[in-house]
């Protein structure tokens, strides 16, 4: 049983998932769910829809070329089977696990390296170039000018000053 | 926008009456616009059933065929399954003639069909092979893809002379 990839998200479909479409050309697109077809439908391309592998390779934000994707590839002939070979597959798999999700981890830390002074900088700068739109707290109080003046309304008087044009 | 500045204007026109049926109608025509966009865009597919034109992808002469029997299915024909067909287009001069009552296989079919393990697979259009009452291929040549479940309908003959296995 082949697990193979979707077109749409790089997903791997299991078997009994998804649907499979075939072009007139016979080249086959599948799907692993509903959301992919659609979007293949809907005639998007994987590299400009953000959630996509594709997008995701493109724009540098995951891991692209490493020595452990080398081990999951398509293979067109079936290996004969071997015990001793099977059981060191077995072995190594969570091995390669390990090693391709810690990798994963150092290309993130990489990526967020420069983060956090650029963010840091940018704060700064709009510190700067807009401090004056901020007055402390104190200066409202010791300035009268700054606040609005409060002015005593009569109620009872400006209701029957509206009343009378909607009558008329 | 444009609602919400056309009701401010006709408010202060008019008063409070006039004010409810403009935001109605722009809703309604915007409302209509969506369905026409979704109606292009996803068009359901069905049976293949009576009056259904298909296209014949072998070399038995017929261009198109009009289904006008599906032989097996209460609603209809699906991939794999036998039709009786007439032929509506033909070349010139080919096995079989315009107007003929034929029999024929869907090896293609717009409609989902699901498969063996529980995905399905879906094709680009309505497609047919004509086969004699035995179920043996009129044309000598299959163009474009088949399904591989032909072969559990018996149609090997079929997928022998197809050059692309979907």
């Amino acid at each position: 049983m082949r697990l193979e990839k979707c077109w749409f998200c790089s997903s791997t479909v299991y078997p009994g998932h998804g649907i499979q479409f075939v072009r007139n050309d016979a080249k086959i697109f599948r799907f692993c769910r509903s959301k992919c077809h659609k979007n293949f439908k809907m005639k998007r391309n994987p590299r400009k829809v953000k959630w996509t592998k594709a997008y995701r390779r493109v724009h540098g934000k995951d891991m692209t070329q490493d020595s452990t994707f080398e081990f999951e590839r398509k293979r067109n002939r079936p290996e004969r089977y071997d015990r001793n070979l099977a059981e060191n597959v077995l072995k190594a798999i969570p091995k390669i696990d390990k090693i391709r999700v810690s990798r994963e981890e150092r290309h993130h830390k990489n990526r967020m390296r420069g983060k956090k002074e650029k963010l840091q900088k940018e704060a700064a700068r709009e510190l700067e170039q807009g401090i004056n739109l901020v007055k402390a707290p104190s200066a409202l109080l010791l300035d009268p000018s700054l606040t609005l003046p409060k002015i005593t309304v009569n109620v009872s008087q400006q209701q029957s000053d509206n009343n009378t044009p909607m009558e008329d | 926008m444009a609602a919400a500045a056309a009701s401010r204007f006709g408010h202060s026109l008019f008063g409070g009456g006039l004010r409810n049926c403009f935001p109605g109608l722009f809703t309604t025509t915007s409302h209509k616009l969506t369905c026409n966009t979704n109606f292009l865009s996803q068009q359901q597919r069905t049976f293949i059933q009576m009056r259904t034109v298909l296209k014949v992808v072998d070399n038995s002469g017929a261009k198109k065929v009009m289904c006008i029997q599906a032989l097996k299915g209460r609603k209809g024909a699906r991939l794999g399954d036998t039709i009786i067909a007439s032929v509506k287009e033909a070349h010139p001069n080919g096995k079989v003639k315009k107007g003929k009552v034929v029999y024929g296989v869907v090896v293609r079919a717009a409609m989902q069909k699901g498969r063996c393990d529980g995905s399905e697979v879906k094709f680009d259009d309505n497609a047919v092979v004509l086969v004699d009452k035995q179920g043996q291929p009129i044309g000598t040549r299959v163009f474009g893809p088949v399904p591989h479940e032909l072969r559990q309908k018996k149609h090997v003959k079929i997928l022998t002379l197809a050059g692309h296995i979907a």
